[in-house]
């Protein structure tokens, strides 16, 4: 496996290096005080009021809540995709200031270009401009075995199921080799049986690859089958209502009674 | 699936024949007059009569010559055009009123300015045509560029890609079904408007050839002749173009345009 966490600060244009003693070392995501709304300053609802949230490196967090409570906007703040109306993010303690700063990206819907085949949706994720194209070709194919895909290197989007997609969209991901992996909703319109499936790839891949992962789900089942931490985020305006550790070994059964209490927690949290 | 796909050959051809069996039927039944709509079997004795299969293909070539040469600049000026009015808002706002207010103008009103602005030769015809590819391209450009999933987009920009990056290698390929259907719309235009063009003091192409034919009192056959040659030429043309569409965009992007 070439594709290491070596030379992952490829990403973005002259980056600055990572500030290791900043008072923030092992904090991954530092968000501080975000507050977000639409439209002109002063007008619009408040779509997330003062969130402050630390993610650790190689954490697994979650962020659950109602649909409209705005997880996709805090996800796609994370990733720069969208400014905070005021307030700060910070990855590895370097200020976020737009997308390509080491952040990875799996949408709800898969997103992969239509005109590309699996293989090449991949290489596009390589963003090194150091490495040749063969090279390229070499390292997305190693990411589509890993995502378990490799038959499927020569197909579009159009000729693969939903799950096959998803797969292809987390091997493109990676192919950023991101400090940081953001995904929104990523299985929420996959078949339960598929859902469960990449959910267990996605620990193995995770563990493989120590990323940080913060996770958008309604599922949750899913969130405490995987996250080393839940945070409940509540609607109008969206702020988080809870923060909880997870703190169950893996692989985690659903039968568990600690697991069934924790369910009953985060379903009471969301339903207040 | 091999018996749908002869279904799908075979009824067209059928339908095609019984049409013609009833026009040549009616005309030796004397149900219509053969001095204004000759059957089938004459029309095209009798053209073959009065014309040779060389005038006949200098009469085609010079169409198709015109027609590639003022569609080719109309999808050329339409891309440019249309691409440039969707990725940058100040040019589009400037142009988009201008394009509505041009588009719904038929080609065929151009022709007395066209005569004036570019003479009675070549030039002028070119610009007929070039219209009628020019405003189906440049709206199904525009809307392509302007209607692409945000997602995809927001996706590319996650790998740090923006600006002529951003349009070269997401936008353009993103617009391209658009661009293609815009492109056979126009092809079906550009052809529409050939005899028209051609009626401009032209001396040659399939246009003058039924023009002349009227004018100088000559056979009906040859004008029915003509007719069905155009349509002819066109069927084939638009299938070329369908197929080469097809292989550029029916594998990723499904079902034909
Ligand atoms: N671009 C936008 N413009 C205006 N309002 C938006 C925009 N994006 C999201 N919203 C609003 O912000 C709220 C949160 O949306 P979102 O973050 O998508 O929620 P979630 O992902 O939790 O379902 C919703 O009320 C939504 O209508
Ligand atoms: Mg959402």
């Amino acid at each position: 496996m070439t594709v290491g966490r070596e030379g992952h600060s490829q990403v973005g244009s002259g980056a600055a290096t990572r500030v290791e003693a900043e008072p923030s070392a092992g904090s991954a995501i530092r968000i501080s005080n975000v507050t977000k709304s639409f439209g002109a300053p002063g007008h619009g609802p408040t779509v997330l009021r003062t969130i402050d949230l630390t993610v650790r490196e190689n954490e697994f967090v979650s962020l659950v809540g109602r649909s409209g409570c705005g997880k996709t906007t805090l996800l796609n703040i994370i990733a720069g995709l969208e400014r905070p109306t005021s307030g700060t993010v910070e990855i590895h303690g370097r200020a976020v200031r737009g997308p390509g700063q080491g952040q990875g990206v799996v949408f709800q819907q898969h997103a992969l270009f239509p005109w590309m085949t699996a293989l090449r949706n991949v290489v596009f994720g390589f963003r090194d401009a150091s490495l040749s194209k063969s090279d390229k070709q070499e390292r997305a194919r190693e990411l589509l075995q890993l995502v378990g895909l490799s038959a499927a290197a020569d197909k579009y989007p159009r000729e693969m199921s939903g799950g096959m997609q998803q797969r292809v969209a987390i091997a493109r991901a990676l192919a950023l080799d991101p400090e940081i992996l953001l995904m929104d909703e990523p299985f929420g319109a996959l078949d339960e049986l598929t859902r469960i499936e990449l959910q267990q790839e996605l620990l193995r891949i995770w563990e493989a690859r120590k990323k940080t992962v913060v996770f958008v789900t309604h599922s949750i089942n899913e969130a405490l089958a995987l996250s080393d931490r839940v945070i409940l985020l509540a609607p109008h305006p969206g702020r988080i209502e809870r923060d909880l550790a997870i703190d169950l070994p893996r692989p985690r059964l659903r039968t568990d009674p600690r697991f069934i209490a924790l369910h009953e927690e985060i379903w009471k949290g969301l339903s207040s | 699936m091999n018996r749908e796909r002869l279904t799908n050959i075979a009824l067209p051809l059928i339908g095609t024949l019984i049409v013609v069996a009833v026009w040549e039927a009616a005309s030796r039944l004397g149900a219509i007059d053969p001095r204004v709509f000759p059957g089938p079997v004459t029309a095209i004795a009798e053209a073959a009569g009065r014309l040779s299969a060389d005038t006949v293909g200098e009469h085609m070539a010079w169409s198709l010559f015109r027609v590639f040469s003022g569609f080719a600049l109309g999808v050329a000026a339409g891309v440019v055009i249309g691409v440039l009015a969707g990725w940058y808002r100040w040019f589009g706002l400037i142009a988009r009123p201008l394009i509505e207010l041009l588009r719904p103008i038929p080609p065929l009103a151009w022709i007395p300015l066209a005569i004036i602005w570019f003479g009675l030769g070549e030039p002028s015809k070119f610009f007929i045509i070039f219209l009628g590819a020019f405003f189906p391209v440049v709206t199904a450009t525009y809307h392509g560029v302007t209607n692409v999933d945000p997602i995809l987009v927001r996706a590319a920009r996650t790998f740090g890609v923006g600006g002529w990056s951003l349009l070269a290698r997401i936008v353009l390929p993103a617009a391209s079904p658009d661009l293609a259907t815009g492109i056979r719309i126009g092809w079906g235009l550009s052809f529409g408007v050939l005899v028209a063009a051609e009626l401009i003091a032209a001396d040659r192409g399939l246009g003058y050839m039924i023009m002349n034919e009227r004018n100088t009192g000559g056979s009906v056959s040859v004008i029915i002749v003509g007719i069905l040659l155009i349509g002819f030429l066109n069927l084939l043309t638009d299938a070329a173009i369908g197929s080469a569409i097809q292989r550029w965009i029916g594998r990723w992007h499904g079902s034909g345009v």
